[in-house]
């Protein structure tokens, strides 16, 4: 539904936040403002390189009450399919990119009576949107905002001046780690936890939340995974009547894309289930990466999330 | 005249033990009494749930069995508290809630009038769907909010009543609202003045 009507931005600021992440600010390239969103919201850029295609998802860290224009952070990833590179290295002052409409996939609940944040490095950014938002009510939030060391604590600055006391800021470096148990053990009623950073982070979080005996509709998280790499896989696409080659580093997602076939998607990062697909046949074993599809769905093998799951077999054939 | 098969009325389950919880509030009135007690086996049974994690309040009524209190107040919890009326115990049970932590679930027995008091307080701590579990004993009797002079009358066994606030006589339906725990009574002779159905028990 997405990806039918993009807009078009011009980049209209590009700022180092820490050694690894920028921070990019994108304008209407026709003037005016974007579309209103809630903090939280994602968008996906498409960035159009020359031998590919990238869309990546990017969480809107900018007030969500300034809407002549957007801004994102992104992450220089080590181990990169080339979206965060190409935005990095390929993407100056000026530049066009296409954008689709935000979608909010981590909404604050609104009936909370507190709220703790909690981010891991690039996490952070969902959430500086989302603390605009709390800042202008009066339900207590505190965030917990771990990085690796002080020169890799993007917005801190900001983060102080605009919260103050609600912000900590925790450094690997120093030794210095969440304690997570500590924090969930002993909160009032009401209480909803929200938690976006690496997967190990997300795990621990709600892991121990749910140790602590804290129901689901407390628990919220956001990871978008991005496509892991694996075997090369053809794919057969019932519906349109074409076969695709799926490259190791590309998602079945793009590969589907790149051959002119239309695939509907929201976060490209296997939480929202707007992907889903049928798996009409298949000759080998899928390779689930998504957080949507249930334990008993993946196992039953009739469901795919094209856009971070793949497969390794000799046949495969969606309804697509 | 009835107007039935309205999605808001509550639906209940018989109560059973949550162990993802870490702490348990158990609520009752009358012959949730014998509810709450089976609910304390289960959760001692299930092993992850000591004395100390539970915490029960009850009010007692006649449709109670006689010896209720005296059983009530022997439950194996770290805290009991028993009532002569519900007023009083839903006063304790905001104070409960005031000081309970996050990781704690709700059990709630009783009649169904009370039960929507309970989770009315339940609410407003922002206590889901997921922290509470409830079952429907006793009298089915409604509590029913007037929509047009808004007081709301006990107990109501009828069909249609006649309004504790401004004597119109009003149809009981089945739209409930959580917010002000009551179904709605609408006046039941408005095109017609003066007829009105017989009054028969409907709601025991
Ligand atoms: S696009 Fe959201 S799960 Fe695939």
């Amino acid at each position: 539904m997405s990806h039918a009507n993009t807009i078009l931005v011009r980049v209209s600021a590009i700022e180092p936040l820490t050694p690894l992440i920028k921070r990019f600010a994108l304008s209407p390239a026709a003037g005016g403002f974007l579309p209103a969103f809630s903090g939280g919201s994602h968008i996906i850029v498409v960035m159009r390189g020359a031998t590919r295609v990238h869309r990546n998802p990017y969480s809107l860290l900018s007030p969500p009450n300034l809407l002549d224009s957007y801004q994102i952070g992104v992450r220089r990833m080590e181990v990169s399919r080339g979206g965060s590179m190409f935005m990095h290295d390929h993407v100056r002052i000026g530049s066009e990119l296409e954008i689709t409409h935000p979608v909010n996939l981590f909404n604050l609940d609104k009936l909370a009576r507190k709220h703790i944040l909690i981010a891991g490095g690039i996490g952070i950014t969902p959430f500086m949107a989302q603390m605009e938002d709390l800042r202008a009510g009066s339900v207590p939030y505190e965030l917990h905002y771990s990085v690796r060391g002080p020169e890799h604590s993007a917005f801190r600055d900001r983060l102080l001046e605009r919260h103050g006391a609600r912000i900590r800021i925790y450094h690997d470096s120093a030794n210095d780690f969440i304690d997570v148990e500590g924090l969930l053990g002993n909160q009032p009623l009401g209480t909803h936890v929200y938690v976006c950073g690496p997967a190990g982070m997300i795990e621990k979080v709600v892991g121990t939340a749910r140790i602590a005996g804290w129901s689901g509709s407390h628990i919220h998280w956001e990871q978008f995974s991005a496509p892991p790499v694996g075997d090369a896989f053809d794919v057969f696409l019932a519906k349109s009547g074409v076969s695709v080659r799926v490259p190791p580093d590309q998602s079945l997602l793009e590969a589907i894309e790149a051959a002119g076939v239309d695939a509907p998607y929201l976060c490209r990062g296997g939480v929202c289930g707007e992907c889903r697909t049928k798996v009409l046949e298949v000759d080998g074993v899928l390779v689930h990466n998504d957080h949507f599809l249930s334990s008993e769905e993946k196992e039953s093998g009739r469901a795919i999330m094209p856009c971070v799951s793949r497969a390794q077999c000799t046949k495969l054939v969606l309804d697509l | 005249m009835l107007i039935t098969g309205i999605k808001s009325k509550p639906v209940y389950a018989p109560l059973a033990a949550d162990v993802g919880g870490r702490y348990h509030v158990l609520v009752g009135h009358g012959v949730g009494a014998e509810q709450l007690l089976r609910l304390v086996d289960e959760l001692r049974a299930s092993g992850g749930s000591s004395r100390a994690s539970r915490r029960m309040l009850y009010a007692t009524d006649l449709s109670a069995a006689p010896n209720a209190m005296a059983t009530v107040r022997e439950a194996d919890v770290a805290h009991v508290r028993v009532f002569e009326n519900i007023p009083a115990l839903l006063e304790d049970f905001r104070t409960l809630l005031e000081t309970s932590r996050m990781g704690t679930r709700l059990y709630v027995a009783g009649p169904e009038a009370f039960m929507g008091l309970v989770m009315r307080i339940a609410n407003e701590f922002n206590l889901n769907r997921d922290e509470i579990r409830a079952e429907e004993c006793g009298s089915r009797a409604r509590r029913v909010h007037c929509i047009h002079c808004r007081a709301a009358t006990e107990s109501v066994t009828t069909n249609i009543v006649e309004c504790s606030g401004c004597r119109r006589w009003l149809v009981v339906r089945d739209h409930y609202s959580r917010r002000l725990a009551a179904y709605m009574g609408v006046m039941v002779d408005a095109e017609m003045p003066g007829e009105r159905p017989a009054v028969k028990d409907v709601f025991v």
